[in-house]
């Protein structure tokens, strides 16, 4: 040790850069594993646009949002199982790790993939009825099934809803898990996306389907009412679902002037 | 029939939201408290660092007067460290680390500052994690990141730097900290060791790279306190105390 040095224990620093370097290599296995994801999650918004917005590629038929052309649908369902996959290996490598220190590493893809996945069960994908609200632990559930043959005898797409016998993460603990604040993010993009989708299935000549768009915006915002929310990031965006409440229910009330509703004679 | 703004009385997500509310408000519960006590333990310790500028010189147990007014403030840092430690326990430690940050870095900062007057050495990782530990007295303990022991040396530096140049314009010489070394040796053997530590692209390295500035600015103003003195060392005799209207003296030093 030389004299200078006799101020700090020899091997101080390096002891910390030590723990750094750890530390990075598992940000960069995630980061690894992160960026996949992302790619995936874009790809499944490029779909999520084309649903909304191509004419040739949604039946128009009102109330029956099953009759979406089924390979766009099947495609959905398919990034959404890349996704999943994605996720799986997430979740493998950060149960390692205490959950909260990497947590911002996808907390973003992370819900992304939660809004695709909330979306396509909206649109009456992943076996279950269109209009439903998949709860958080229907998502974990969902995100933990499994498309793999050794669990699951047959796969059709969409990916069937099956929970496995891992009962979801529960808070608390240091295992890998999507949070409330994630799942309630996503769900207000899903809002986002639906205001936007009930002008656009007008355009398409589904009148039908504002209606209920506007009930499940309404209804959702009556959810977020209950929530004490402070100034945070969730609240800021919290902000915006009544004027998407106000923005689907000027397209029904558009479509009510002028007797286009179901039932209301034209049509 | 055409009813086009059905309100169903109640919205049929409503048990969703609920599951989540006891969660959300105990997370900002939670969160609110450790902001408190970060903001209570960051003004101790600076009010720890204050009494400890009184000091001029290094190597020496604390006198008692500084001791005996530091008291209240170590105690005021060990009750709110108390207070907090069961909220940042689990995973909960790393989901507030960002907001008790600020008060551990300063904590370490005033306890690496009085470590290195009182021993004129460096206060090492484990010491300081488990002064930490030791300040609660509760069950629960707060750990420290090592991001954050970090973080406070640097802001340690700067305190070194202010008290060197305080030593120095009222003593005339530069502390010595122990055999062959000074106040200004140590500064650069620290800023040597800090600056060997490579964050990467972790979010703390933004921070670091601020407060590495910092550090070398405060380097340097050591050292250029230190050319003064001897530059003008010779002209003018040991204890020589400046006649009225002369200001002179501690030229080139900034505090």
């Amino acid at each position: 040790m030389s004299v200078q040095n006799a101020m700090m224990e020899s091997g101080l620093f390096e002891d910390l850069q030590k723990k750094i370097d750890e530390d990075t290599q598992v940000k960069d296995t995630l980061r690894e594993i992160v960026q996949q994801l992302e790619k995936q999650g874009q790809h499944t918004i490029d779909q999520t646009s084309a649903r909304s917005t191509r004419p040739d590629r949604i039946d128009s038929r009102p109330r029956d949002p099953s009759n979406l052309v089924k390979s766009t649908f099947d495609a959905f369902g398919r990034t959404i199982e890349n996704q999943v996959q994605s996720i799986q290996r997430l979740a493998e490598v950060a149960s390692k790790h205490p959950y909260y220190r990497y947590n911002y590493a996808w907390t973003r893809e992370m819900q992304s993939a939660t809004f695709s996945i909330l979306y396509c069960a909206y649109l009456g994908g992943l076996n279950t009825q269109a209009g439903h609200l998949l709860t958080l632990s229907e998502v974990t559930t969902f995100m933990q099934s499994t498309p793999f043959p050794s669990l699951l005898s047959t796969l059709s797409h969409p990916i069937p809803l099956i929970p496995l016998a891992v009962p979801p993460s529960a808070p608390n603990t240091d295992s890998f898990h999507l949070t409330p604040e994630e799942y309630l993010q996503s769900l207000i993009s899903l809002v986002d996306e639906l205001s936007r989708l009930a002008r656009n299935s007008v355009t398409l000549g589904d009148t039908a389907r504002p209606l209920q768009i506007s009930k499940f915006i309404k209804d959702v915002h009556a959810g977020f009412q209950v929530l004490n929310l402070r100034n945070d990031g969730l609240r800021k965006r919290s902000d915006g679902v009544k004027y998407r409440v106000k923005e689907a229910e000027d397209v029904v009330y558009d479509l009510s002037l002028r007797g286009l509703l179901p039932g209301q004679g034209k049509v | 029939m055409a009813e086009p703004t059905s309100d169903s009385p109640e919205s049929p997500f409503l048990p969703i939201f609920e599951t989540f509310r006891k969660e959300i408000d105990e997370h900002h519960e939670r969160r609110e408290r450790v902001i408190k006590a970060s903001r209570d333990i960051t003004a101790s310790s600076k009010k720890i660092i204050f009494t400890l500028h009184r000091l001029r010189t290094i190597g020496q147990s604390l006198p008692d007067h500084i001791a005996k007014a530091n008291k209240p403030y170590t105690t005021d840092i060990a009750t709110k460290l108390t207070l907090i430690a069961p909220d940042l326990q689990g995973q909960n430690a790393d989901r507030y680390s960002r907001q008790i940050s600020s008060g551990l870095q300063e904590y370490i900062e005033a306890a690496s500052f009085q470590y290195y007057l009182e021993t004129g050495t460096l206060l090492t990782y484990a010491t300081a994690a488990s002064n930490v530990r030791d300040l609660c007295t509760g069950e629960a303990k707060v750990k420290l990141g090592y991001e954050d022991y970090i973080l406070g040396l640097y802001d340690f530096t700067g305190e070194v730097m202010k008290f060197g140049i305080t030593a120095m314009a009222t003593s005339g010489t530069i502390p010595i900290s122990g055999p062959g070394r000074t106040l200004l040796t140590d500064l650069r053997a620290l800023r040597a060791g800090l600056e060997g530590v490579r964050f990467g692209g972790s979010p703390v390295a933004r921070e670091v790279d601020k407060k590495a500035e910092v550090m070398r600015v405060s380097v340097e103003k050591v050292e250029k306190a230190l050319y003064g003195l001897t530059v003008r060392a010779g002209e003018r005799p040991k204890g020589w105390m400046p006649s009225d209207g002369d200001g002179g003296r501690g030229e080139g030093v900034e505090v």
